[in-house]
């Protein structure tokens, strides 16, 4: 379990990063939290001619409100996110979400970027730029572009990022008054990536559902949302709706992994309830919310 | 804990050579191809061995605790012509770092013609015997062993039994299986061998439970003298019974140093150690109980059937005779039949792990319960009703086993009591009325230790040198078990001296007896009791030695914290120091028959078997949703007689119980259908972390045993009983659902299929 050998550069700014990237070709790799990257270096099932270390990067690691977004840098860690006062009264969701990754030593050295760029199916951070409709920005040697959430992956672990491409920020929209959030998830333990998980987020006008997302992330290749289903609760009086009923629905439209974790046969079932539980949490929320 | 301890990984010789190994990615196969001359070319690589080089080297390969005559299965260093299971060492590198080495594995071709492999698989599985094809061709049987053995003259059958089996009003016939669950010592495998041919020596740090084993295995393996090696361990990470016995890597490193004249290094990475480690469990047992219509059991007939991989360790692997021993516990069973086979197959070799015969009391402790709910008796109460009870000591068992000093019934009155069994049906009742799936489960069993063969004559010695402190020697191997703590307690204890002023020292063939470590149990029982008998001894070489400087009696005097009194007359107080300095220049004075010098040794022989005796409890809830277990509560009542220090005695039952909550829930190494290992990283293998544990309630009953300290074993019983306990309680949450749970482990999606009406 040693990596095969590797050149590595440690550039301080993002535009001698994106030169670095540049000058390596395909064989360069960016090294953030090393949390996913190192232990695949290790196990040599990838190896890259040079790391560009992105960790001395400090224009990177930022939490900035912009408009009716919040922004965060690609290197701010997860437990960074999972403190910050501002993101957790604007994106509640975020910080339910990064509790759930690993655990503390994991979200001291692991990052938005690196989480959102490795891209696992079953990681929290794309399903909850996926669920609020997220835009990452990225940058290369033809300057910088944005990506939507929902145009990001295309495979497993897979991205529609450019090898010479730095991820270096996600604008999380911040949903408006009214709207909750609620995650679920099974895993086998406390801090294993998801074997089922589930963000569903509502927003409520008079009582009426206005904005639904519902964004799974295990149970595929990528995490998905069901965009047709959430516009069939588009409308609806919040009390019309039956959780139990829509997560049953949504579970048959899903043809989840077989692996040593879980079968397809469970992940189903479980998704089933854990749709309708994250469904009516957030519902709920979002009705007091528009109470309070 | 500090962070302060030094591993073998940290010894650092600056002229070794590290190695990789190159494994075989096929579980059954002829190499038709290997070519190693690219990576013999690349820079840094000192050599790379294959079996041509280095099998010719083996003169001999057995465990001192089996023998040299017991079959063993044929080994061999690096796998030649075939290969048996995947990740069977093939070739090994010697390079200047483990980055080069695993660099020049990439450059190995290696041409592996696959045939179908011999894998009892985890459901479907022990269709073994000549179906597909043999695991060695040489044996020209997949059978590693059989118990009775037919060919020893043993009784093949119990005809008393046959009839009660055919007579009683009740019988009931249930198969258990456990799945493969493994060691997985925090430190995973490492050795280091210097091989001096000018002075004709091997030295050697390992990671292991006992370096005289290691120092007699490569002496064997290499046909050299014991004393031309010196084998010695740094602190240990756990072992659990994987490094008991030097393994096949182990021997690659000894004789590849001594083929060079080098240095070699081989630090086992994580993944190594999941799939090559040496594996556990993987066993099935049927039980047919008969009882009378009160619920006493009438007699018990076992058939045990385990999977003992390639290459097994010790011998052919098989536990069956301890487990046949073992099996009546601590109940009265009336009539006993006990048989079992073991089976090769092309996966890796099953090695000792904590109570490695553990599947009696595994069996018989879910028997008990299903037998007890289904002649409707409460489990608690049909477990008293078969206890073997105080005022039946001493007792022997339907096996044969005396049990002079045990007390189950009263354990089993304990745990009931701190688990609070009466009160939890209620409990259980109000939670299912709130959709919650509550459960309770009780298991009791009986510790063997054995103490026959060379497992039961270890030795103490103690030396107080010139500035009256204690060295105390021993051949044990604590690899976590806290031995430099207890054994010094002892001996401060037996000696009369501080504790702070008993220093231990192990593991280490040129500076402690002969010995054969720490495994079994027994440590505390017989390297604790060699210890107070030798502190004894010297005790009374030190009075004799005072009496001549204080011109007294040594009857009139007594030792207490380093310091010799007269009785009677405290002023009069001569500290170790000075007792020393006379012992050993002092001596002038001495009458003829006082040896100079302050020294005992004591070697203690042990009793044929040592028990003990515990019961555990648990509540556990089950997630109706997703069918994951919760462990609510956790309680324990053990007998270990005299406890050396209580904090030492929990801590095995919390480890052991760990490995309990992780083998029966979490921990599972699977292979596919071709014998493909799935579960290679902690990603897949999952082990228990703090977050899974319960706080841990524990209670005590004292009642010493008969050998000297009265103390018993206790550091594997934690692992044994565990699991029934666990899946009692799991079974008696699902009993709505009529759940029969007999498969390990239990997983989320098993138990949410029982829930759901889904079983297979
Ligand atoms: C024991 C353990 C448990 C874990 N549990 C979870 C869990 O439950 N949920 C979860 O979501 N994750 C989990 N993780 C993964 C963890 O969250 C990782 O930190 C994360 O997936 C990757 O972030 P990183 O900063 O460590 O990235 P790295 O490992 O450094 O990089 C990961 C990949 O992303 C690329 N990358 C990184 N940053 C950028 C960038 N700015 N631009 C372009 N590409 C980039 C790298 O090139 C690499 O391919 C766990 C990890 C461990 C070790």
């Amino acid at each position: 379990m040693k990596p095969a050998p590797f050149a590595y550069e440690a550039p301080t700014t993002v535009s001698e990063a994106v030169d670095c990237l540049a000058s390596h070709g395909e064989e360069a790799k960016v090294l953030a939290g090393g949390q996913s990257l190192v232990p695949v270096l290790a196990l040599r099932l990838a190896r890259y001619e040079a790391l560009v270390d992105l960790n001395r990067v400090g224009e990177l690691d930022y939490v900035r409100r912009e408009g009716s977004t919040m922004v965060i840098g690609a290197m701010t860690r997860q437990a960074t996110i999972e403190r910050d006062p501002t993101l957790r009264a604007a994106i509640p969701v975020l910080r339910e979400a990064t509790r759930l990754i690993g655990h503390p030593q994991i979200r001291n050295r692991g990052t938005l970027g690196g989480s959102v760029a490795h891209g696992d199916p079953a990681a929290e951070y794309p399903a909850v730029a996926l669920a609020t409709d997220a835009t990452i920005t990225v940058i290369g040697p033809a300057g910088p572009r944005i990506i939507e959430a929902a145009d990001l992956y295309d495979g497993p672990m897979s991205t529609t990022l450019a090898e010479d491409e730095i991820l270096t920020a996600v604008a999380f929209p911040v949903w408006c008054p009214g709207s909750g959030f609620a995650v679920r998830e099974m895993a086998r333990r406390e801090g294993d990536f998801a074997t089922v998980g589930v963000i569903a987020g509502v927003t409520l006008a008079d009582d009426r559902i206005s904005r639904a997302a519902l964004a799974l992330f295990g149970v595929g290749a990528t995490p998905m949302r069901f965009r047709q289903l959430e516009g069939e609760l588009l409308g609806a009086d919040f009390l019309a709706v039956d959780p139990t009923d829509f997560g049953e629905t949504l579970a048959q439209r899903l043809d989840p992994p077989n692996d040593v974790h879980a079968s397809t046969a469970y992940r189903t079932r479980v998704a089933a309830r854990l749709v309708a539980e994250a469904l009516d949490a957030a519902l709920d929320t979002a009705r007091q919310e528009t109470t309070s | 804990m500090t962070g302060h301890g030094r591993f073998v990984e940290d010894v650092v010789w600056p002229d070794t050579w590290h190695v990789a190994f190159l494994r075989s990615p096929v579980a059954r196969g002829r190499i038709v191809g290997l070519d190693v001359e690219a990576a013999r070319a690349l820079d840094g690589v000192r050599v790379v061995l294959t079996a041509a080089e280095l099998n010719p080297l083996v003169r001999s390969w057995w465990q001192t605790a089996v023998g040299p005559d017991a079959p063993q299965p044929p080994r061999r260093l690096l796998a030649a012509e075939d290969v048996r299971w995947v990740g069977e060492p093939i070739a090994m590198v010697l390079a200047t770092s483990r980055y080069v080495a695993e660099d020049a594995l990439e450059l190995i071709e290696l041409d592996v013609e696959e045939q179908p492999p011999v894998i009892a698989d985890h459901l479907d599985r022990w269709k073994v015997e000549g179906e597909v094809g043999l695991v060695h061709p040489e044996l020209g049987t997949n059978v590693a062993a059989q118990v009775p053995s037919p060919d020893r003259g043993m009784p093949m059958g119990n005809a008393a039994l046959d009839d009660v089996l055919g007579t009683a009003p009740h019988v009931f016939d249930e198969t258990f299986h456990q799945h493969r669950y493994l060691c997985v010592p925090m430190e995973a495998r490492g050795i280091l061998a210097r091989w001096d041919p000018y002075r004709g020596r091997m030295e050697i740090v390992a990671a292991t439970q006992g370096a005289h084993e290691v120092r007699a295995s490569t002496a064997r393996l290499l046909g050299i003298d014991e004393t031309q090696v010196h084998a010695s361990a740094e602190d240990v990470g756990g072992g659990f019974g994987q490094k008991m016995y030097m393994s096949t890597e182990d021997h690659c490193v000894v004789a590849a140093a001594y083929r060079e004249e080098c240095a070699v290094r081989w630090i086992e990475d994580r993944n190594e150690n999941l799939v090559a480690g040496g594996h556990a469990r993987t066993e099935d047992m049927r039980l047919q109980v008969a009882t009378d219509e009160t619920g006493r059991i009438l007699g018990i007939k076992a058939h045990h059937v385990e999977d003992v991989g390639a290459f097994p360790t010790p011998g052919v692997g098989s536990n069956a005779k301890l487990a046949a021993a073992y099996l009546p516990g601590p109940y009265d069973i009336g009539q006993y039949f006990f048989s079992g086979v073991a089976t090769y197959s092309n996966t890796n070799g099953k090695c000792a792990y904590r109570g490695p015969w553990m599947m009696e009391t595994v069996a018989r402790e879910q028997m008990m319960d299903i037998v007890a709910v289904e002649l409707g008796i409460d489990p608690l109460e049909f477990r008293r009703h078969n206890m073997i009870t105080s005022d039946r000591l001493p007792f022997t068992t339907s096996s044969g086993m005396v049990y002079e000093t045990v007390t189950p019934r009263e354990t089993l009155d304990q745990v009931a009591e701190l688990i609070d069994y009466e009160g939890f049906r209620a409990e259980q009742a109000a939670a299912r009325a709130d959709g919650r799936l509550l459960g309770i489960g009780l298991a009791a069993y009986i510790e063997g230790s054995p103490g026959f063969g060379v497992l039961g004559a270890e030795q103490v010695s103690l030396r107080i040198d010139y500035d009256g402190k204690v060295l105390a020697s021993t051949g044990s191997g604590s690899h976590g078990q806290s031995v430099e703590t207890t054994v010094a307690q002892v001996v401060a204890d037996s000696l009369g001296v501080d504790y702070e002023d008993v220093r231990v020292v192990q593991n280490d063939t040129a500076a402690s007896p002969f010995g054969s470590g720490t495994g079994g149990s027994r440590t505390a029982a017989v390297f604790g009791g060699a210890a107070r008998l030798a502190g004894e001894k010297l005790r009374r070489k030190v009075l004799r030695v005072a009496a001549v400087a204080l011109e007294a009696d040594p009857e009139d005097l007594e030792l207490d914290l380093g310091v010799v009194r007269v009785k009677g007359a405290p002023a009069v107080a001569l500290p170790m120091a000075q007792v020393a300095a006379m012992a050993y220049a002092g001596h002038a004075a001495f009458p003829p028959d006082l040896e100079p010098g302050l020294e005992a040794a004591h070697r203690i022989k042990a009793p044929t078997f040592m028990f003990s005796n515990a019961a555990h409890a648990a509540v556990v809830e089950v997630d109706p949703g997703t069918g994951q277990v919760r462990v609510l509560r956790y309680a324990v009542s053990e007998d270990c007689g005299n406890m050396i220090n209580p904090m030492v005695v929990e801590g095995q039952i919390a480890g052991g119980v760990v490995q309990g909550i992780g083998g029966v829930f979490y921990e599972h190494f699977v292979y596919d259908s071709t014998g493909n290992p799935l579960t290679t990283t902690f990603m897949d293998y999952l082990l228990p972390t703090a977050a899974d544990v319960p706080e841990i309630v524990y209670g005590h009953v004292v009642t010493p045993s008969t050998t000297p300290g009265g103390f018993k074993p206790v550091g594997e019983g934690g692992a044994i009983v565990s699991p029934p306990a666990l899946i009692n309680a799991v079974r008696d949450a699902l009993r709505p659902f009529g759940a029969r749970l007999t498969a390990q482990p239990l997983t989320p999606a098993v138990l949410l299929d029982i829930i759901e009406g889904n079983t297979r």
